[in-house]
């Protein structure tokens, strides 16, 4: 292995920090457009779920929260927070802006896990031609 | 059935009906996987505009349908 081998980004590393921060994988690669726009949606989406649910929509109790999970240190942050509300007061469990809340909240998990995956493929499969680049 | 049908569409655009939080759900879903497919700025804003519409519509014409069953049924 010769140092050059050694300093190339590892499609590893840039998963698991896609995990950790939405849009960090592309920051790693030095896509930094790609990175600050995933953050800013993926982050903004799960921020207006938990905000419909008035805060109370990621549990780690409830079946939700394995795909919420996907969006990584934010959703993970936001579990004492939600904990935090629900001590406030009773929850709506029947209010539709609590079901939609909690339905934005599992999508950015599961759009983070598409963002993981392209910043992976980038990195282990560099000269599979894009979509882009096939049309 | 049309003053139901008026309804219908009358609850559809108020402004506490939170269907419509579909519409932002549907925008950011089509940015961010055209974004994971095409490098382009202009690639991604129009391929995501035609996802957006295409769903937008979809999800229209299948609340429609939906909604001619519960009456018929």
């Amino acid at each position: 292995m010769t140092p050059r081998d050694r300093a190339a980004p590892s499609p590893v590393t840039a998963l698991v920090l896609g995990w950790a921060i939405p849009g960090a994988g592309h920051a790693y690669q030095g896509r930094w457009g790609k990175a600050a726009l995933f953050f800013i949606l993926i982050v903004g989406l799960l921020v207006a779920g938990f905000a419909l649910g008035r805060g109370t929509n990621v549990q780690r109790g409830e079946w939700w929260f394995a795909a919420q999970v996907g969006a990584g240190g934010p959703a993970i942050a936001l579990v004492p927070l939600s904990k935090h509300f629900e001590r406030q007061g009773p929850i709506d469990w029947a209010d539709p802006y609590r079901e939609m809340g909690t339905l934005y909240t599992a999508i950015a998990g599961f759009l983070n896990i598409l963002v993981m995956m392209d910043a992976y493929n980038k990195l282990a499969h560099p000269h599979r031609p894009s979509a882009e680049e096939a049309a | 059935m049309l003053e139901k049908f008026t309804g219908f569409l009358a609850h559809l655009v108020s402004g506490n009906n939170p269907l419509w939080l579909y519409y932002p759900l549907c925008a950011v879903v089509a940015v961010v996987y055209k974004a994971t497919k095409f490098d382009r700025p202009g690639k991604i804003l129009w391929s995501a505009l035609h996802f957006f519409v295409t769903v937008g519509l979809g999800m229209l014409a299948l609340g429609l349908v939906l909604y001619v069953l519960s009456i018929l049924l």
